[in-house]
């Protein structure tokens, strides 16, 4: 009898449970408010690319809505670069500035914070400004850059902002002007866009954050995405590192020089919240890991020009004695003698 | 100099089976590798983009593409190991053994093009090599060998 009472009790635990997984499944699918920002992150596996969108606000798919662009975490060697865009009616400009988007440079992370916060809480600003960030796994960030035809990190970038641009199109946003925030020539940058959305009016500035309200909104986003993945960095390697302190992550922060010398794999080298095509962490590998060798990258040109006339004295050495060809058979499948091992 | 594989026949079976990665990249040192799970394992994901059974990883940030191989029917693979290899009769004594593997290669998804699978007809070459000849198709070798000379002459 008892058994039975205990088994029920059980049952009921159990139920309970996984009523309550299904609540938290439900919350780690969307960012509502700061606080459900980190949780979402921290569900997401670290080693691919994870984008997330806002709910459109329904006027934004009536009214022409003014789009902007920015990015977060481009020059650490650690952790995620992080996109963000973020879109409101042309006419809804007063909010932006309500919020506080002013230049984001400015701001300080408490304050992105309490925007951010804002920006998915308050009525007068959820419902006209909507948002969506990319964040960029180190891991997919180092292999891109390390391919066969590296993938630049430009490249990279513009493939995350056209991507944001085309997930706010395909979400029913009604997109009439982008601005973007670039750091190298805004021209290139500004054509390779107009090919790509030839029906917007598209702007390409430099700092761009501090003159246009909706790209510093963009800004805080991918601001605040960045700095919550790296506070909510899980360790697939199993490292635990006390309140994630890594730094800044710029190679002459102490703290991030620290962190790199103190978690070197000989083999492995660091874990994957490093960005290994970064010279920072290139050299420390050279210096402190296994060397380690790659086949040659594809980009190596071919140097045949001819049969060299020096080939036919080449079949003795100088001692005379006659050097034998491998067996051409042998040696398309790369089989060789070996004597020694 | 000598070689000596130091184990018997019956420690082919009684060996634990390893897990071994094929990878694309010589790496200078020597040692044992810790936390491959950590490190490797846990990363790695399967592809479908790329074909059937393709999985993808990394190694120091340069992209891996892979594939589960057998080792070639009637074979075995074994890892040997020797703790120095500057005496003059060297000892190799067995650590492990293995029914199949993971092939890497570096941003390319596995074929038969790759070196490794060319590599196997060696296989075929061996047995060419050594199986026996039996005493009639000797004969008929030699029979066939001295008609051509006739023809030719």
């Amino acid at each position: 009898m008892e058994d039975v009472e205990i088994k029920k009790e059980n049952e009921t635990i159990i139920e309970a449970e996984e009523t309550k997984d299904e609540d938290t499944k439900e919350n780690l699918d969307k960012i509502t408010s700061l606080k459900s920002l980190g949780p979402f992150i921290a569900a997401r596996e670290n080693s691919k690319n994870t984008v997330y969108l806002s709910d459109v606000p329904s006027i934004c798919k009536e009214q022409p809505c003014m789009l902007g662009v920015d990015e977060a975490g481009r020059g650490p060697v650690l952790g995620p670069m992080v996109y963000g865009i973020s879109y409101c009616p042309l006419e809804s400009k007063k909010a932006l500035v309500d919020l506080g988007c002013a230049d984001s440079k400015q701001l300080t992370e408490e304050k992105r914070d309490i925007i951010f916060n804002e920006l998915n809480t308050l009525e007068y600003a959820n419902s006209c400004i909507g948002w969506a960030v990319e964040i960029i796994s180190p891991n997919v960030i180092s292999t891109s850059m390390y391919r066969r035809t590296k993938c630049s990190l430009n490249e990279v970038s513009m493939d995350s902002a056209m991507g944001l641009i085309q997930h706010a199109i395909d979400a029913g946003v009604n997109i009439a002007e982008v601005y973007v925030d670039t750091v190298g020539p805004p021209e290139k940058y500004q054509e390779k866009l107009l090919k790509r959305f030839p029906n917007f009016k598209i702007t390409v500035a430099k700092k761009a954050d501090s003159t246009y309200p909706i790209v510093s909104a963009a800004s805080i986003c991918a601001k605040v995405t960045r700095d919550h993945a790296l506070k909510v960095w899980q360790f697939p390697e199993g490292l635990v590192i006390k309140d994630n302190a890594f730094g800044s992550g710029y190679p002459g922060d102490p703290v991030t020089k620290r962190f790199l010398t103190e978690n070197i794999d000989l083999v492995f080298g660091f874990p994957r919240l490093v960005r290994f095509s970064w010279s920072t962490a290139e050299n420390a590998l050279a210096d402190k890991a296994y060397e380690m060798e790659f086949d040659e990258p594809d980009s190596e040109k071919p140097k045949y020009a001819g049969t060299k006339l020096t080939k036919f004295f080449k079949g003795t050495t100088k001692t005379g004695e006659v050097k034998r060809e491998e067996c051409r058979f042998f040696k398309q499948c790369h089989l060789d003698n070996v004597v020694e091992f | 100099m000598s070689i000596t594989l130091d184990f018997d026949i019956q420690q082919l079976d009684n060996k634990r089976p390893m897990q071994l990665h094929y990878l694309p990249a010589k790496i200078v040192g020597d040692g044992e590798c810790t936390d491959v799970d950590k490190h490797f394992n846990n990363y790695t994901r399967d592809t479908p983009e790329f074909g059937k059974g393709i999985l993808s990883n990394a190694l120091r940030g340069y992209p891996l593409l892979g594939k589960r191989e057998s080792v070639p029917k009637g074979y075995k693979g074994l890892v040997l190991q020797e703790t120095d290899e500057n005496q003059a009769d060297r000892q190799l004594r067995l650590t492990g053994t293995f029914q199949d593997f993971t092939y890497w290669n570096y941003d390319k998804v596995p074929s038969k093009g790759d070196g490794y699978q060319q590599a196997l007809v060696m296989l075929e070459v061996a047995e060419a090599l050594a199986a026996p000849i039996s005493e009639d198709a000797l004969e008929n070798e030699m029979k066939l060998q001295q008609q051509a000379k006739k023809e030719n002459a």
